[in-house]
């Protein structure tokens, strides 16, 4: 009987909560995406949290109440989708670590306030647990629909960072890391999750996930004059002081100079909007999370994201073990799109690149636009249903330069 | 130290706009309660009492139309030591309304001034939730013909502690504004203005016809008689919180082959989703690699009932079950929801409840009888004895590696029904069903 691979030590079962213990125990957990999501947004020092009922997202809101309950943190149901960002926005402002999760319908309720969380500069972590198709479409069936509407979710469409789960442990790991750059860059950021993953419970250990250290908004220097929307540099983001702290504060949605007062100033508008623009764009390398599972000689890559990684995982386990040269390469962020890291998979020998999604095929125009000249292949699921890994390795091994066709069957 | 931070002249509202006016009386109450500039925020609407922020010196924000309620909201929840005020429209009352009433509702205690001019200021005088009936609007061009909205009633009655309605020329507004923001809990003064651009000239409202309006309307001046609440009983929820003990247990290492995916397809009310997830943790704490995806209507204590497991010794990347290696089918609504009985091949073993009609499949069939379980330990726990004697059936586990890896990993509230379930699948698994034949 093979050995289970355990690392050596001892197994300790963490029976619930939220505290985080260092050291080199093992602890395995058994928990869902949308609880390993709380444990995310609480390591990162969330401390408030306001939504409304929706499934699949609607645990999130009771786990932050459990972890919550000792008070360390604000938590509310608010009576629609609009109160519940608009509590978190105000409270962003006034220095909470906030986040806000639903599913497509509120996101959509969402719309607006997004917009204001751009505008004004609010840092907002926003958890979009994806559902199937437009409108109440399938509550408890899953996809991965929204990966446009996150992209172009609010007017003016200036870009918002989004990140995107695959399941419960990245869905830890992303949660956190979408505070950091929440904080950093004073900005909302959308972490796309999905019905299969925030409902599916699975095995997580989640003291061995690396994450970045814990990022703070810059504090403005507390003796100085407060400029609220001053930066040192064009794509700057400015200090942060919060509402009822000792500097006065002025937050706005319409369109402002650096005193957060509405402008008419043509020079004024122009820096503020390029600065929303550049903030994100600027530093775009950094915003780049993504799994490299490169292959020198490979003549395919799969490029995967969201629900259809794990599948692409498989598959590509499966047709390595038949002999094929296959590259992959999981995206965490897709907005701003990882061009660098995407154009870096695509080593000399890669002749096709396979993108599997759960929806109609969207991410993959994006990819199309990068890589010129590559045949890029899509494979879609838009009923519910997860992509069988066995769709993948069919078109992974197709053209497979050993020959084989047993499409994994052989392993 | 006066919160205003421009005379009334230099606003730029149109001359003669009592917004002006009242921005004057908020700042001298502010003065009264010696409320420094950064003891105070102010959340504004939109419209042209939203332009007021840029005259206010203290904390400002500055939103969405008829959202300002909610940012309060969350401010005052952030920093309750702040004092919070919205300035409001009547507009923003009309789209902003539900979260009126359930701000009200929840005792938030955030001040709310209405600047109610009847109509739409800054968009050209359309008609709104508060426009008089038979008003002339450019939306309402034979006159206004809905009723009005009574605001003040409206969060009165849901929960307000201070309500009053005022009009811009009250002498002693002050006054009223120092009680509401004084007043512990939700308040809200209706102030009623003339805007100078539109509503006015169109309806001949001036300082005195808003006195006469007040009785036309039926809607009465001065403070209002708030519905009294009592006091909610405090209910504490337990915490699991952040100070969370583990303890260090020693290891039961469980073997397992390659991955094995589990179905148990059922009827809602069957716990079939808690049984699954039992032998979820009991893997885990085996040192193995699980999965589960559940399958249920929105509606949850009618129809199917479905949980998927997948075991493995190695990581599971993907979720999906598509290769069933056993179907545990308890009754009809499960075996409706099972779609693929025609692709089953032998590689699937189903254990089917002995009643059940099954559609033709190439799976390997045996039979169970539910009622034989569900005698040994009650309807809502036969899932898990089934499931547990289906492991065991099915060779996956021996009985004694069983036992001790649930006596290992079954907690919780529910721990001893969940072992004397298991126990009762280990026992059937070794005497066999008796099933009529
Ligand atoms: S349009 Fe009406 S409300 Fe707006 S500033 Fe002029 S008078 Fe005042
Ligand atoms: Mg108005």
């Amino acid at each position: 009987m093979p050995e289970n691979d355990l690392p050596t030590g001892r197994t300790i079962i963490a029976r619930g909560g939220y505290a985080h213990k260092k050291g080199q125990d093992v602890m395995r957990e058994f928990i869902t995406g949308n609880q390993a999501i709380v444990r995310g947004a609480v390591r990162a020092g969330c401390n408030f949290v306001a939504g409304y009922p929706i499934t699949p997202a609607s645990s999130i809101l009771t786990e932050v109440l459990r972890a919550f309950a000792d008070g360390s943190g604000v938590v509310v149901q608010t009576e629609d989708e609009i109160a519940a960002i608009g509590q978190c926005i105000g409270a962003s402002m006034a220095g909470a670590k906030v986040m806000t999760a639903t599913s497509g319908p509120g996101i959509s309720l969402y719309s607006e306030n997004i917009g204001l969380a751009q505008m004004g500069e609010a840092p907002l972590v926003i958890v979009d647990c994806q559902r199937m198709g437009p409108a109440t479409g399938g509550a408890t069936a899953t996809g991965d629909g929204d990966v446009m509407f996150a992209r172009h979710v609010t007017s003016g469409s200036y870009p918002i960072p989004v990140l995107a789960a695959t399941d419960a442990t990245t869905a830890y790991r992303l949660a956190y890391e979408a505070f950091n750059i929440a904080e950093r860059l004073r900005t909302p950021v959308i972490l796309l999750s999905s019905k299969a993953i925030a409902l599916t419970r699975q095995t997580v250990d989640l003291e061995k996930v690396q994450l970045s250290p814990c990022v703070e908004r810059k504090a403005a220097a507390p003796d100085a004059t407060f400029h609220p929307y001053k930066v040192d540099q064009p794509g700057g983001v400015p200090d942060f002081a919060p509402i009822g702290g000792s500097q006065r504060v002025r937050f706005t949605g319409s369109i402002h100079d650096e005193e957060g007062v509405l402008t008419i100033e043509r020079d004024q508008i122009d820096a503020k909007l390029q600065r929303l623009n550049t903030k994100i764009l600027a530093g775009s390398d950094a915003l780049e999370l993504v799994d490299e599972d490169l292959d020198d000689s490979a003549e395919t890559l799969v490029i995967s994201y969201g629900l259809a990684d794990g599948a692409a995982r498989e598959a590509v386990r499966q047709s390595r073990d038949c002999g094929a040269m296959v590259s992959h390469l999981t995206l965490y962020s897709l907005w701003p799109v990882p061009a660098k890291a995407i154009r870096r998979a695509v080593t000399p020998s890669i002749k096709r690149v396979i993108v599997p999604e759960l929806n109609l095929g969207l991410y993959v125009e994006e990819i199309r636009k990068l890589l010129p000249g590559i045949d890029v292949m899509s494979i879609q699921r838009i009923d519910g249903g997860l992509i069988e890994p066995q769709r993948i390795v069919s078109a992974v091994t197709a053209d497979s330069p050993c020959g084989c066709r047993c499409g994994g069957q052989s392993k | 130290m006066t919160t205003l931070a421009v005379k009334r002249n230099e606003m730029a509202f149109c001359p003669g706009c009592s917004h002006g006016m009242v921005l004057e009386r908020l700042s001298e109450a502010f003065d009264r309660m010696n409320l420094a500039p950064t003891d105070v925020c102010i959340v504004t609407d939109i419209g042209c009492v939203g332009i007021s922020d840029r005259y206010l010196d203290c904390h400002t924000f500055h939103g969405l139309h008829g959202r300002s309620i909610t940012y309060a909201e969350g401010i005052k929840r952030a920093r309750p030591e702040l004092t919070v005020v919205v300035l409001i429209g009547d507009g923003g009352c009309g789209i902003g309304t539900a979260h009126l009433v359930h701000a009200a509702r929840r005792g938030i205690d955030i001040n709310v001034i209405v600047f109610n001019n009847f109509n739409f200021g800054m968009t050209g005088g359309q008609h709104s939730s508060t426009t008089p009936v038979c008003a002339q609007t450019p939306t309402t061009p034979a006159g206004a013909t809905d009723y009005p909205f009574d605001v003040c009633q409206t969060v009165g009655a849901n929960g307000a502690s201070y309500v009053g309605r005022f009009t811009a020329f009250d002498k002693d507004l002050p006054d009223r504004m120092e009680a509401a923001l004084r007043a512990p809990g939700f308040s809200l003064l209706d102030t009623w203005e003339l805007c100078v651009a539109y509503y006015a000239e169109r309806n001949r409202l001036n300082r005195k016809t808003l006195t006469t309006l007040s009785d036309e309307m039926d809607l009465p001046l001065g403070e209002l008689e708030c519905r009294r609440r009592p006091q909610p009983p405090s209910l504490a929820v337990t915490a699991t919180g952040n100070a969370v003990t583990k303890t260090a247990e020693p290891s039961i290492a469980l073997s397992w082959a390659e991955r094995t995916e589990f179905c148990v397809a059922g009827s809602a009310g069957q716990r079939i989703l808690s049984a699954v997830g039992v032998i979820g943790r009991i893997a885990v704490a085996g040192g193995l690699y699980a999965a589960q995806s559940d399958d249920f209507p929105i509606t949850v204590r009618r129809g199917h009932s479905v949980s998927n497991l997948i075991l493995s010794r190695k990581a599971i990347v993907y979720t999906g079950v598509d290769r069933t290696d056993l179907l545990l089918v308890l009754t009809e609504d499960g075996v409706r929801r099972v779609k693929s009985w025609q692709a089953l091949s032998t590689d699937t073993l189903v254990l089917a409840e002995a009643s059940l009609n099954l559609p033709a499949t190439g799976a390997r069939i045996e039979r169970i009888d539910r009622k034989t379980a569900e005698k040994l330990v009650g309807k809502t726990s036969a899932a898990l004895a089934l499931l547990s004697y289906a492991i065991v059936r099915g060779g996956w586990l021996d009985e004694d590696r069983f036992r001790t890896a649930a006596e290992f990993g079954v907690r919780g509230k529910y721990r001893d029904e969940n072992l004397k379930a298991i126990d009762a699948g280990i026992g059937l698994a070794r005497a066999g069903f008796e099933l009529e034949t």
